[in-house]
């Protein structure tokens, strides 16, 4: 059920894969917990040449060696005005990461197997702009961005839809090889959002083995009750109870009301539910609540160790939907 | 400021920004190559790169692995065709190019642009096998600031502004110089190739020839590039003096003079007996021959040179590059000076001649003889009378001679330059029986206002001769000067007065110039002084001087703990610079509004009174009563001024207080008279 990035760390078997572990996890000690944000200082930038950069390094040599060979001052001149380059590259590398603020913003909540954008936030105050940044969970990656001179810059990294539950974000890199690709500046961050991942709706009425449609939720419909009638839209009516099927028919705004205004009280219950195993009553309960708002109800939420009083509006909506994304699960920490 | 947020990245890798300025920067790096390249190979890359520029500009994707793998077979096939091999300069540089269009054609991700980019930078570095000159150098920095330019674009993820792109490009390039300069200089040089001989595959070089035919230098003469160039300590001999002695000639086969292979090295002379030299520098082309150019006669040699016994000074190895050496001459005292007699094999080959050659010469010397009986001095003059007197020209374009050169030309044509004047001079001293060689080297040249400096074109090659008198040993006689004595008081261009021979262009230079031909050889030697600069201390440096720069430093560049210093100082101070630089352009806190006028205040009442100026511990207040007791009619704007001054300066303000009293602080200032100079003012009181 889980996505393959959620592996617990086994147990390392090869040697190799020791060390890597224990370097890995020297440098997360070294930046333990960076918390909502974090300043790249020169503590914490690593660089190292790239392919491209070992190839030029060849390519020098080889030109040293037939300045050499030919004795040619002009070629020594050249050879050696790419060494200065390729150095001072490492300066301008690493001075591409100097100084950044990098500030999580909070992550929107998800249904389960939904991608997952978290967004980071970059300011730049030491008056260069930033070129070719890129933002790195495991394999995931940014597009490259810039960050302007004195401004701030969102970049958003879309990670891989994740089960129910709450997460925690493995750490994460951030890199340029700018401007010349021939090196790699990098520095690690450990900031950590809350993932809050809803569990995907399921609707009772269409799994088979419930016990039939209307017996699913409980409702505490008071006799003479009629159903719920449609009116146009005016102003101000929240867009959940939008007749969507009627606009489309239509094209016309509609919307469904409630036949005896707040009257009727919708108990939610976890035992109702018409599946046995806990994920998918999640996901039932889950498109009961989602269902009950758009209708603009209130509802009350019962599960097996929380009750939540019955109430309505979006606040009310969230807050069941955190807890059925909390339901008998700790926060899980996610591996690259 | 939140721009647009970046989405996830899908397909980096067919990420081509920067292609266009690939597409640029590597034909102008590859642009020099034209001129030494065959056409086909022009054709091929260019065509490569307008397809991948069509393709880039209508959208196309890139020819696939197929047809580019037998593309890049042909054209490895066409290159060996050509050249025979795909190695050495001309061959590698050939395929380079090919090789690197190709490369474009077929770029698909950004990794190809880069190693096309990265060759680029190659192959600026192969256009120094062709030219090595400083327009060529300045080009070739325009080229690398392209290239790099392109490198920044394709790893920048974005569009670049251009001009941005050529600021950080240009920046790029000039943080890398105090690298290139320290490290040219310091980086150990080693002598010599490490493999092959670079030499053989270097176009042929034009120098004084190993041979002297009568008629076979004339288009040396017609060459006017640069031969040697020399700067002298202190004293400048005259021009006429001024024998620069390459080659001698001893043996000879009735039409051509050979070189000696003489092996045997001999000490040069002390120092002459009357002591004067003339020690210069001499900054010699490459010849691909061992001799060197010394200025008549030798005296003082350079270490890695020797003199052999015919006075001939050459190198331990060829000169395959430009080099510069040092050494001193002695103007008076010619080689074998006070010894009573010549060796004897050596006199025997000095006065050798082909049996049957030059008939007529021989009977004329003959008669000579009979009239002089043992004077050979009598001799020597009748021969350049006989040069003066006669029909006898001087022309660097003379008819052929076929027959017996030597007859022919005395007795026929009659006409001719140094080499014919000086070949039938010896054989007439031989046919004498006096020992008689010919040399060759230069003579003339132009002397170099500005720089300071004689250059000797190939045009100013000569050939005179040494005839072998006892006890006076080997004098030098120059037959050309008998008819034609401006060639060797002023070099070739004083012949330019002669009848209407047509002489090379360049070396009419004397009167009756245009101004645009004045103009245009300023010019010229404008050029040359640069170029002799760049030549001498850029292209000239060598293992021997580094050795001298170190030695200078009291260091060894063949010890590594030398080596390690030097870096050591130059990056050193490198890094100094760099850090004061920054800590100079630290930020600095700006002068307030309100401090600003204070100076101005200041500045207004020291126009009163020099000594009322504030000085800049004193606090406002105590400054406002000093003036004030020293010009009452000031204390009062003054005493205001510092209230207001201190209450802006320390009390808490809103912006809108802040700027009524900075409004109330101008007022103020304005009260106060702009005072007279102090001299028109009738003496303030002093405090």
């Amino acid at each position: 059920m889980r996505p393959d990035s959620v592996t617990q760390a086994g147990p390392s078997r090869s040697r190799s894969a020791r060390l890597r572990d224990d370097a890995i996890r020297w440098i997360t000690r070294r930046h333990s917990d960076d918390g909502e944000q974090a300043r790249m200082g020169r503590d914490r930038i690593y660089i190292l040449p790239t392919r491209a950069g070992y190839t030029l390094l060849g390519i020098i040599l080889v030109m040293l060696l037939g300045s050499i060979n030919y004795s040619n001052n002009m070629a020594f001149l050249l050879t050696f005005l790419l060494v200065g380059i390729g150095h001072n590259a490492m300066w301008y590398t690493h001075r591409n990461l100097l100084g950044l603020q990098v500030s999580t913003l909070p992550v929107p909540p998800v249904f389960a197997g939904q991608p997952i954008v978290l967004p980071v936030r970059l300011t730049e105050t030491a008056g260069r702009a930033r070129e070719a940044l890129t933002l790195r969970i495991g394999h995931r990656a940014t597009a490259p961005f810039a960050v302007p001179d004195r401004g701030t810059q969102t970049a958003r990294l879309e990670l891989a839809g994740l089960a129910r539950g709450v997460y925690r974000l493995p750490r994460q890199r951030l890199d340029t090889r700018y401007p010349l690709g021939i090196l790699e500046a990098w520095s690690w961050l450990t900031l950590n959002p809350e993932i809050v991942v809803y569990p995907a709706p399921v609707d009772p009425g269409q799994t088979t083995g419930g016990s039939g449609e209307e017996d699913a939720p409980s409702r505490d419909r008071r006799e003479g009750e009629a159903p719920d009638q449609i009116r146009p839209y005016r102003p101000g009516d929240p867009p959940g109870r939008i007749v969507w099927k009627a606009f489309a028919r239509s094209g016309k705004l509609h919307v469904r009301e409630a036949s005896s205004g707040q009257g009727d009280r919708l108990w939610l219950e976890w035992e109702a539910m018409p599946a046995s195993d806990t994920e998918t009553r999640l996901s039932m309960l889950c498109h009961q609540v989602l269902a009950a708002h758009a209708e603009g109800r209130a509802f009350g939420l019962r599960l097996p160790d929380q009750t939540l009083d019955p109430a309505q509006g979006p606040a009310h909506r969230d807050h069941c939907l955190q807890a059925l994304a909390r339901f008998r699960t700790d926060v899980i920490e996610l591996v690259s | 400021m939140s721009t647009a947020a970046p989405t996830t990245q899908t397909t980096q890798q067919t990420d081509l920004r920067g292609l266009d300025l690939a597409l640029i920067a590597l034909p102008v790096a590859a642009l020099p190559h034209v001129w030494h390249q065959p056409p086909w190979i022009t054709a091929l890359v260019v065509l490569a790169i307008a397809t991948r520029a069509w393709l880039l500009a209508t959208g196309r994707a890139a020819p696939s692995l197929a047809v580019m793998s037998v593309l890049a077979v042909i054209a490895g096939g066409l290159t060996f065709a050509q050249f025979g091999t795909v190695f050495g300069q001309e061959a590698g540089t050939a395929l380079l190019l090919v090789m690197i269009a190709f490369k474009l054609l077929e770029t698909r991700n950004r990794r190809d642009i880069v190693i096309a980019l990265f060759l680029g930078y190659f192959v600026v570095v192969t256009t120094y096998f062709f030219d090595q000159s400083i327009l060529i150098a300045a080009y070739s920095l325009v080229a690398t600031a392209l290239l790099t330019a392109a490198l920044i674009q394709v790893h920048a993820g974005r569009f670049i502004p251009r001009p941005q792109l050529a600021r950080q490009a240009g920046a790029m390039l000039l943080h890398a110089l105090p690298f290139m300069l320290i490290l040219f200089f310091v980086f150990p040089r080693i002598e010599g190739p490490l493999w092959g001989d670079p030499q053989r595959e270097q176009s042929a070089r034009t120098g004084l020839s190993g041979e002297l035919n009568p008629g076979d230098i004339a288009n040396l003469l017609q060459d006017e590039s640069t031969a040697l160039r020399v700067e002298f300590d202190d004293e400048v001999p005259a021009l006429r003096a001024q024998y620069w002695r390459a080659l001698v000639m001893t043996d000879f086969d009735g039409r051509r003079w050979s070189a000696d292979a003489d092996r045997r090295v001999i000490q040069p002379p002390t120092t002459g007996n009357d002591g004067r030299r003339i020690r210069y520098t001499a900054t010699l082309e490459p010849t691909r021959a061992r001799y060197l150019p010394v200025l008549d006669y030798p005296s003082t040699l350079p270490a890695d040179a020797e003199l052999r016994a015919n006075h001939q000074v050459l190198r331990d190895r060829r000169i395959t590059s430009r080099i510069q050496y040092s050494a001193e001459a002695d103007l008076v005292t010619p080689p074998g000076a006070g010894e009573a007699a010549l060796d004897p094999q050596e006199r025997g080959r000095a006065l050798h001649l082909p049996p049957s050659s030059a008939p007529r010469a021989r009977a004329e010397v003959a008669l000579w003889r009979a009239t002089h009986g043992d004077d050979d001095r009598a001799i020597i003059q009748e021969a350049l009378r006989r040069f003066g007197a006669e029909p006898y020209r001087y022309t660097l374009q003379p008819p052929r001679l076929e027959d017996d050169t030597t007859d022919q030309f005395l007795f026929e044509t009659q006409a001719g330059y140094c080499e014919h004047y000086a070949s039938a001079f010896a054989v007439l001293m031989r046919a004498a029986g006096i020992p008689t060689r010919v040399v060759t080297g230069y003579q003339g040249g132009a002397w170099q206002t500005r720089g300071e400096y004689l250059r000797l074109r190939n045009a100013d090659a000569h050939a005179w001769n040494e005839v072998w008198l006892d006890g006076e040993g080997w004098i030098r006689v120059d037959p050309t000067a008998a008819i034609a004595p401006e060639r060797i008081e002023q070099g070739l261009p004083g012949l330019a007065s002669d009848t209407g021979e047509p002489i090379p262009g360049f070396l009419r230079r004397g009167e009756g110039l245009s101004w645009l031909q004045r103009a245009r050889f300023g010019l010229e030697d404008w050029g040359d002084f640069v170029r002799f600069r760049w030549e001498s201390w850029v292209l000239a440096f060598d293992p021997e001087r580094q050795r001298e720069l170190f030695a200078r430093l009291g260091l060894d560049p063949r010890d590594w703990r030398s080596i390690l210093i030097a870096l050591g100082v130059g990056f050193g101070s490198l890094a100094l610079i760099v850090v004061s630089w920054i800590w100079l352009r630290r930020p600095r806190q700006r002068r307030s509004p309100a401090d600003r006028l204070l100076q101005r205040l200041s500045r207004r009442i020291a126009r009163h009174d020099r000594r009322l100026a504030r000085a800049p511990h004193e606090p406002v207040d105590a400054w406002a009563r000093r003036v004030g007791q020293a010009r009452p009619d000031l204390a009062e704007p003054l005493t205001a001024f510092a209230g207001v001054y201190n209450r802006q300066r320390f009390a808490p303000l809103t912006p809108e207080q802040r700027a009524d009293e900075l409004g109330r602080l101008r007022t103020l200032l304005q009260q106060v008279p702009r005072g007279k100079p102090p001299a028109a003012q009738p003496g303030p009181a002093r405090a």
